[in-house]
């Protein structure tokens, strides 16, 4: 009950402070100074530190001088006496408020009221927070490396700029795609949908260079080697000197490869890629994924963001999944990607086969995703 | 189905901003660095402007900006009112702006210069709340006799402080450009060009 009216007394002397009457504000900080007794004693002693003490000092004296200078020294003290009374009680209900905030309150207190998914974005940001950290130090640490003067530090201050916001949205991306994974919905933003397939749907995934593509043109090798007619595209990457420079489109059905796209310079890029796109190679795609007929499994290498965006193979996937009794859809994404393609999916008969949790069995795993779809 | 980033985007870029804020904010800050509202301001607009890039879904910066505010709440040295509501301020205006506004550079401008306007307006009120209107009438005669002192009473005082509040705002769109420039630098740099 003390508390509560201490509680009580804390608020009506937030407000009080706003009053321009020196005595109200003093009769206000008496009572501030009585709550944050019963309330939070540590939160007094904090107020009355050395530091704290020659701020408000400060503060008071300067707006005191000031006033003083135009009004008069009576004026002046009026308003030093103010400023001391304001400070304290700011800082008591500063300090008595900060002090009872803690993650857990804020998250339950965000749920209470009904925003569930705020409550999630703020677990997430303070789970999130240690890793965060830990790619900005190796960031610092090799803008400082590379900067050795203080002036090329500053130059460099946009460059590390764009790194740590690059990776503060790749970890939030990773944290979607982690969440699409597992079927939590809890932050879903409803999107338009842009493909039907007719048919079940198997998204292999997993992380640039994990072998994704290796393990779909295993499992439709197989799949050709049972009997099934396997229709659609890989994309092999070309490589350079441990770089990839460029890909090839490849016709499944006839094992015909294309030029499809070249790296360049990012300015010289297409489609916000680093990479100069051939119109031949599209074509080479959209007449390998017009094979597709009753029966057959459709595989595309890859779904990419420039098809999530409608362009690329969007159009001759679109056409491919009007075909009428297609057995499979085998879409290849980066993990980034799953939840844009999940978004843009009307269906949900898919079947999710993470490359990267065991490279060695994608192939076979993929191959029992298809088969089981069928 | 699902997809969650614009709300994951949202939560690490906030946990960064207030992350920025409680470093580099606290350091310049206790060094007494000049400036440090401005440079602190710029980072807002870096984070804000290039979430907003990526995720264009209103509300994505008030997000945000609750998230910096939460981390900002665990800054050692406990709760301090001004920083706290400089950050909500912001976010609000960046929100304001670029929902109101065609998205591009354009708004990304006015919601440079709004920010940078925004921090003269906080300190203003602060100042009013803490040590009264009697100080805000001095600082506006001591003001006005400044301006007499370096002979700039015959321009007049209504010119003077229209054309600082010009430059701020000026300064606030050319830095809103930039990290409008560096938001498309992210995009390009994480493949998601919108």
């Amino acid at each position: 009950m003390t508390r509560r009216i201490a509680g009580v007394g804390l608020a009506l002397a937030a407000a009080a402070a706003l009053s321009g009457d020196l005595r109200v504000v003093a009769a206000a900080a008496v009572v501030a100074v009585l709550s944050a007794v019963v309330l939070d004693p540590p939160v007094l002693r904090s107020a009355l530190r050395v530091a704290a003490v020659l701020t408000v000092a400060l503060t008071a004296a300067v707006a005191g001088a000031a006033v003083a200078l135009v009004q008069g020294p009576a004026r002046g003290f009026v308003t030093a006496g103010g400023v001391v009374g304001r400070v304290l009680i700011l800082w008591i209900v500063a300090g008595v408020l900060g002090r009872r905030v803690d993650a857990d309150r804020l998250v339950e207190g965000a749920r209470r009221l009904g925003l569930e998914r705020l409550g999630l974005v703020l677990g997430l940001a303070l789970n999130a927070l240690p890793r965060l950290v830990e790619v900005s130090a190796e960031v610092w640490m090799v803008h400082r490396l590379r900067s050795p003067g203080r002036w090329q530090a500053i130059l460099r201050a946009p460059r590390v700029a764009e790194v740590l916001l690059a990776n503060a949205v790749r970890i939030g991306d990773d944290a979607a795609a982690a969440a699409a994974l597992r079927g939590h919905g809890g932050l879903a933003h409803p999107r338009r949908p842009v493909l039907e397939p007719p048919a079940p749907v198997v998204v292999v995934t997993g992380a640039p260079g994990c072998g994704k593509t290796a393990a779909i043109e295993a499992a439709a090798g197989a799949l050709r080697a049972q009997g099934r007619r396997t229709v659609g595209i890989a994309q092999p990457g070309v490589y350079s000197h441990g770089r990839k420079v460029s890909f090839l489109v490849r016709d499944l059905s006839t094992g015909d490869e294309a030029a499809l796209a070249q790296l360049v310079d990012r300015r010289q890029g297409e489609h916000g890629t680093s990479y100069r796109f051939s119109r031949e190679g599209f074509e080479h795609a959209a007449r390998a994924l017009g094979r597709a007929a009753s029966g057959s499994v459709l595989v595309v290498d890859e779904v990419g963001p420039i098809e999530l965006r409608g362009d690329g193979h969007m159009p001759a996937l679109r056409r491919a999944l009007a075909t009428r009794g297609l057995a499979a859809v085998v879409l290849v994404v980066r993990r980034q990607l799953v939840p844009s393609l999940l978004a843009a999916l009307v269906t949900s008969d898919v079947t999710i086969v993470d490359v990267e949790q065991d490279p060695g069995t994608a192939a076979d795993r993929v191959l029992r995703a298809v088969e089981g779809a069928g | 189905m699902i997809d969650a980033r614009a709300w994951t985007r949202a939560a690490l870029i906030g946990s960064l901003w207030g992350a920025l804020e409680l470093s580099v904010g606290s350091v310049l800050h206790l060094s007494r660095v000049p400036l440090t509202g401005m440079v602190m301001s710029a980072i807002a607009l870096a984070c804000l402007l290039t979430l907003r890039r990526l995720s264009p879904v209103p509300g994505v910066c008030l997000v945000a900006g609750a998230v910096a505010l939460v981390v900002k709440v665990f800054g050692i040295g406990g709760l301090y009112p001004g920083p706290l509501i400089g950050i909500g301020a912001e976010a609000l205006l960046v929100e304001l702006a670029m929902t109101a506004l065609p998205r591009g550079a354009a708004a990304a401008m006015a919601a440079g210069a709004l920010v940078f306007l925004w921090g003269p307006v906080q300190k203003l009120a602060m100042t009013r709340i803490v040590a009264g209107q009697d100080v805000i009438s001095a600082g506006i005669a001591l003001g006005g006799r400044a301006i007499t002192a370096v002979g700039l009473d015959s321009v007049g005082v209504g010119w003077v402080v229209g054309g600082a509040v010009a430059m701020l705002a000026a300064g606030g769109g050319c830095v809103g450009w930039a990290a409008w420039q560096l938001a498309g630098r992210v995009a390009l740099r994480v493949g998601v060009e919108q």
